[in-house]
């Protein structure tokens, strides 16, 4: 009998899921406020749950299922991303009239899903999780199934996920042919110690597995389907994908790399750090043209998945603390970039263009400050959050020797000031056209202003969230 | 070698033994019925599709919820095989095991039945 | 305690700010008023705890940066410097925050202003009671933004705006030396808390660094760099064009910003420095220097101006240039001690002069005043009060403190000294002209206003009278209450261990004995100065004219202001500008922008549009890039590896 306690949370996550389920199917009303309610006690008790269990690293399940303090940190982070996503979504959805129960239990399993991943500790059940999530997430893509827009997104993400999913597959079962197992640990041990360059065989399935990641962070190449997805999903599908499953897949990504991986930087290095400047290059270009700002949005998750990647790719501790950071930040930028998004209505009609934000320093001053503070941030001007989330990350590159990456990264971000900086423009200096509507909801406006006070409040008090990451990204090296 | 071919000498027999059944199917009746054929009955039959048409003709997509249906269930029979076969070696841990995905797929039907995925019209 | 006296501004502040308009004017009012009022009152326990019981504190809120050696917290430290600070600043503030109901009821953003006047008591608050050089600058940027918005404070008009604008910017050059005083500070202390710079100046007396090829004293350098700082915030010679222009604001701001705190936060900064400057006897010299002149300078401005808020301004300028000469002669105390006394009566007369302004219709020129004293009795004796506590009369505030500082002066037996002292003397027979001239003009002789004005001339209501009347308390008693414990025998125990004077730098205690004429001529020549202001425009209303018109050139040249502002105009402003236009013209918009901004910013442009192009929509297109990705990395090791 394996040892249940460290998969706890995930074992109540799990209970919860089939609990809204079965509470919404046996209701008579088919709305979703009750089981969204519930959706959001159930992240929450897990949330205690997961912190309650502490971050000493203990295996289970034959050592598939891994709990550290990256673990807790990164479950922390999906699952506060995911109670604020399920906040988020039900005005809109109620406005659309699609408020059906499923939509909460659809993302708990889908947040189900990104637990495991963060605890995958087998190349198995890093897939389990990875699907789990996945499919979850593809029905929520098309959830809005009237639409021509939110279906074809859902499509195209379920194709080129199946795509992903195969790659990953197949790199695992390449890694697995040549090295003798799934088990992080055993292939860890297996690639210790430098017994030369490993066989060309285990290089490609390493290839293949970060091609299937990569596909799930959203890195370039395998971005394509973002912009598409991210414009034609319902909004608050749309901050959800943003945040949760990234936060997740990237923590996968770690996990993966400096794990049992972590001994064969120098050959994965290169790679990552491709990928990396393609990124942040691409989200800091293509993101200029767009006119749909859920759509540039898409774009600017690309460039910042970018920088996330440099963290990755310096592959030591300070590396990692500096993607901890860096996703912590992310996460309350986007959501409330995306809380603004949503209260984009005019008339009762949702708009999403850039230029309807046009002056609504005039029209809400409020929001527009909160919008001007993410935007702020995430063009990563001091001395807000956003600055200090790529000041660690080029930190940890200039000392880990990877000034080229770092240096790429600075004039990328400075490109994609641009468009950050045209949206604060179209607020404070345009004319305004006409005002959204009033008023955007209590929860909105809490979600606004927390995020808001949490990316100002960083600079000064930036030591919780820097000391709680040292602490996470040391434990993946076990020191 | 000879070992390992011995090894799949059942499996060669199973092979012959379905071909021989087949052959003798197709060959009695060709043998023993009568024989009158027409344009429908020569056609290849392909669950009410023309197998030579353009795929991407309209059909019935309730034909697909049955399908992905059956496929859910069709899997939790092949998951059932190899854990009847060892339940012996696997004890109570082994058992309960299958009871929580058992039950975890029946919340999932109970929840296609109460959508009403199963009736037809 | 501690920490509520300094944070519970910031709450009012954040409180009016944001919520404004649902609390209303008057909940904006109390909450402002209530809270500093409050800290006001919590101020006092404080500097009996620590002025009387001795017992200095220091609360360590939490770590603000740590990087390298560089480590620097939110710290609270309370020591006598500290707490005389704050007893002022919150007592003043809470007047001037009682007088703006009063005075502010016609305007539109009460919240608005209530709030800025609370932003800016904290971070006055913040800067006092700075543990690190750090802090201390977030104080001294915070009072530079709060007087920012507040001179712009009604930025409808296009002065208010020119004279933000211009404040922000003289104090910028300042605090660009200050921010390099912190980096040399740092640079040769690896710390940048006052306990450990001052625990190791001592060893540092004698340190040197190479700089352009030259040796140059560290410590007279930093002080040197910290004291620019201090010359823009305060206003001294060279930096102080701002703050005559800075009276654009409304009345309460000029009284508590641009008279009574913020401007001498230079002189509390140097003071809090002193274990720094005692260390250095060239910075001391330009200390004093530049404050002798400054006191000199704007006295004879003053004598000139015709706006009744600018007088004050240059009467605040040449105040401060006393208290920096002062320090200039190491009576830090002394220093202190008149900014203490100069903030109780300055304070008054600008709150005063707004009553005037307030009950003459907006109006701020003296010389369409006069003859009013009869309508605001209350007004006029208030004023009196502050201009005899301000020209050094006996037994009024400013007697004690400018007599110590002028004796310190004498006191020092240096030439600087000296010098500083007879160019006191002399500033101080033009304060007691200025101010008799201001009292004259504006309160007595024939009325020059049109009758529509003087109809509506009246005393202003009890919320605006009560806090001069307070303050009035403090011009009389101030000086005698302080006198002892401040710069007298009590002196030792009093500051204990916040100020540092080195042995040899005794002028206090040779102010002490001082001769008889030294101790008694400032008081004859502000007699005198108050005699020739009776002459010139009481009996003989026609000299002044007359002499303007015979020393037109003098006259000029002091109306306008020593020429400052055209020569910064000339020097600074307009090269500034032919260069910018030289530069913007050719090199930035021919070749910068050319080449770089609108090149970069088109290639940007056309690459965006390619990579858009990239976004065809196909789902084939989408995996054909993923599978040519995998594709081309897998060849890429195969390739490298061999």
């Amino acid at each position: 009998m394996p040892n249940l306690m460290p998969a706890l949370p995930e074992i109540f996550l799990a209970c919860a899921a089939m609990a809204i389920l079965m509470l919404g199917v046996f209701r008579k009303k088919d709305d979703m406020r009750a089981t969204a309610t519930l959706a959001v006690v159930a992240f929450a008790v897990t949330a205690l749950l997961v912190s309650g269990l502490g971050s000493e690293r203990t295996t289970t399940f034959g050592g598939m299922f891994v709990i550290d303090g990256f673990a807790v940190f990164m479950k922390t982070l999906v699952l506060v991303a995911s109670g604020l996503a399920v906040v988020m979504s039900v005005g809109f959805l109620e406005r659309e009239e699609i408020d059906r129960f499923e939509y909460p239990a659809l993302m708990v399993l889908a947040t189900l899903g990104m637990m495991m991943m963060i605890s995958a500790n087998n190349l198995m059940s890093l897939y389990l999780g990875l699907e789990l999530q996945s499919l979850s997430l593809y029905v929520m893509a098309a959830y809005q199934r009237d639409s021509v827009r939110a279906s074809e997104a859902g499509l195209k993400y379920f194709v080129l996920g199946a795509l992903a999913s195969g790659m990953l597959l197949y790199g695992a079962s390449l890694i697995y042919g040549f090295a003798g197992s799934t088990d992080f640990e055993v292939l860890a041990r297996t690639f210790a110690g430098g017994h030369g360059a490993p066989h060309a065989g285990v290089i490609v399935g390493i290839v293949f597995v970060v091609a299937g990641l990569a596909f799930k962070v959203s890195a370039v190449p395998f971005h394509m389907w973002t912009p598409d997805v991210y414009e034609g999903a319902p909004t608050p599908v749309t901050a959800f994908f943003s945040v949760a499953p990234k936060i997740a897949a990237f923590a996968l990504f770690v996990r993966v790399m400096v794990g049992p991986f972590g001994d064969l930087a120098d050959q994965w290095r290169q790679v990552i750090v491709f990928i990396s400047l393609a990124s942040m290059i691409l989200g800091a270009f293509a993101a200029i043209n767009q006119t749909n700002i859920k759509r540039l949005m898409a774009y600017s998750s690309i460039g910042h998945v970018g920088y996330g990647l440099i963290g990755l790719a310096v592959g030591n501790a300070a590396g990692i603390r500096g993607v901890l950071i860096y996703f912590a930040i992310y996460l309350f930028m986007n959501i409330g970039a995306f809380a603004v998004i949503l209260s984009m209505r005019q008339k009762g009609r949702m708009v999403e263009g850039i230029e309807d934000l046009a002056g609504l320093s005039k029209t809400s001053p409020m929001m527009a400050l909160a919008m001007a503070i993410f935007m702020f941030s995430m063009a990563g001007i001091p001395p807000l959050a956003g600055f200090w989330g790529k000041f660690y990350v080029f930190m940890a590159a200039i000392d880990a020797g990877l000034v080229t990456l770092a240096v790429i990264g600075v004039l990328a971000s400075v490109v994609s000031a641009f468009y950050y900086l045209r949206i604060i423009k179209v607020m404070y200096f345009d004319e305004p056209v006409e005002s959204f509507d009033r008023p955007i909801g209590r929860a909105m406006g809490a979600i606004l202003a927390v995020s808001a006070i949490v990316i100002v409040a960083f600079t000064v008090v930036p030591s919780p969230l820097v000391t709680e990451a040292e602490a996470a990204a040391s434990t993946l090296f076990g020191e | 070698m000879d070992a390992l071919l011995r090894e799949y000498l059942p499996i060669l027999i199973f092979l012959a033994i379905a071909v021989a059944i087949a052959a003798i199917a197709v060959g009695a009746s060709w043998i023993v019925a009568r024989q009158r054929p027409d344009s429908e009955k020569t056609s290849a039959y392909e669950c009410g599709f023309d197998a030579f048409d353009d795929a991407r003709s309209k059909f019935e997509v309730r034909f697909y919820l049955v399908a992905i249906l059956f496929i859910i269930f069709d899997l939790e029979v092949a998951f059932l095989f190899p854990w009847a076969v060892t339940l012996g070696q696997i004890g109570m841990f082994g058992f309960w095991s299958m009871m929580v995905f058992l039950a975890i797929l029946t919340i999932g039907f109970v929840y296609e039945w109460r959508k009403g995925a199963l009736e037809w019209e | 305690m501690y920490v509520a006296a300094v944070f519970l501004p910031l709450i009012g502040a954040i409180v009016a700010g944001l919520f404004g308009r649902w609390i209303g004017d008057r909940g904006a009012q109390v909450v402002t008023c209530g809270l500093v009022g409050l800290s006001a009152i919590l101020s006092i326990p404080i500097f009996l705890a620590v002025v009387i019981g001795g017992q200095p504190q220091s609360i360590e809120l939490f770590t603000w940066m740590q990087s390298g050696s560089l480590d620097a917290s939110w710290a609270l430290k309370f020591d006598t410097l500290t707490a005389v600070m704050l007893i002022v600043v919150t007592w003043v503030s809470f007047m001037v925050h009682v007088y703006s109901i009063g005075y502010m009821h016609h305007d539109h953003s009460i919240p608005r202003f209530q709030s800025y006047l609370s932003l800016f008591t904290f971070f006055m608050l913040m800067l006092v009671t700075a543990d690190n050089l750090i802090q201390l600058f977030f104080g001294w940027e915070g009072v530079g933004l709060a007087s920012y918005l507040l001179i712009g404070f009604w930025y409808e008009k296009p002065s208010a705006n020119a004279a933000a604008i211009k404040a922000f910017i003289v104090n910028r050059v300042g605090d660009f030396g200050f921010a390099l005083g912190i980096f040399g500070a740092f640079f040769l202390f690896d710390s940048v808390v006052f306990d450990a710079i001052f625990a190791a100046a001592p060893d540092k007396a004698a340190e040197t660094v190479v700089f352009f090829g030259t040796e140059w004293h560290a410590i007279t350098i930093i002080c040197l760099l910290l004291f620019v700082g201090a010359m823009g915030k305060s206003a001294q010679l060279g930096l102080h064009t701002w703050l005559p222009d800075a009276m654009e604001g409304p009345t309460p701001v000029s009284a508590l910003i641009h008279a009574a705190t913020m401007v001498t936060a230079g002189v509390f900064m140097v003071a809090r420095m002193s274990p720094l400057f005692e260390y250095s006897d060239t910075a001391l010299t330009v200390v004093t220097l530049v404050g002798a002149f400054t006191a000199i300078f704007a006295a004879t401005v003053g004598c000139v101006q015709n706006d009744i808020k600018r007088i004050i301004a240059y009467s605040t300028c040449s105040q401060l240039g006393y208290m920096f000469f002062a320090i200039g002669v190491s009576a830090y105390q002394a220093a202190i001690f008149h900014l203490m006394t100069h903030a109780f009566f300055k304070a008054l007369l600008f709150l005063g002069a707004g009553s005037v302004i307030h009950a003459m219709s907006d109006e701020q020129d003296i010389r369409r005043m006069g003859g009013i004293w009869r309508h605001i009795k209350l007004t006029w004796a208030l004023m009196w009060i502050g201009s005899l506590a301000l020209a050094g009369i006996p037994f009024f505030a400013g007697y004690f403190s400018k007599d110590m500082i002028l004796e310190a002066a004498w006191g020092a037996h240096t030439p600087v000294g000296t010098l500083a002292f007879w160019l006191g003397i002399g500033a101080a027979f033009l304060t007691a002209f200025y101010s008799w001239r201001l009292l004259i003009l504006t309160f007595h002789g024939q009325p020059r206003a049109d009758e529509h004005v003087m109809a509506h001339v009246h005393e202003s209501p009890p919320v605006m009278t009560v806090p001069l009347i307070v303050l009035a308390i403090g011009a009389i008693f101030a000086g005698f209450v302080g006198y002892e414990s401040f710069v007298g025998h009590g002196m030792q125990e009093f500051w204990g261990n916040s100020i540092l004077v080195l042995k040899g730098h005794d002028a206090i205690e040779n102010a002490h004995h001082a001769p008889f004429w030294v101790k008694t001529l400032p008081v004859f020549v502000a007699l005198a100065g108050i005699a020739m202001a009776y002459l010139f425009y009481m009996f003989a209303p026609a000299l002044p004219k007359m002499l303007a018109a015979r020393f037109q050139g003098a006259y000029q040249f002091l109306l306008n202001k020593w020429y400052f502002d055209e020569l910064y105009d000339f020097l600074f402003v307009k090269p500034a500008f032919v260069l910018g236009q030289g530069f913007w013209k050719t090199g930035d918009g021919a070749l910068i922008d050319g080449l770089g901004p609108d090149g970069v910013a088109a290639a940007s442009r056309d690459i965006a549009r390619r990579m858009s192009w990239l976004q065809s929509g196909y789902v084939y297109h989408y995996a054909f890039a993923m599978i040519i990705g995998v594709a081309a990395f897998v060849t890429w090791y195969m390739f490298n590896m061999g």
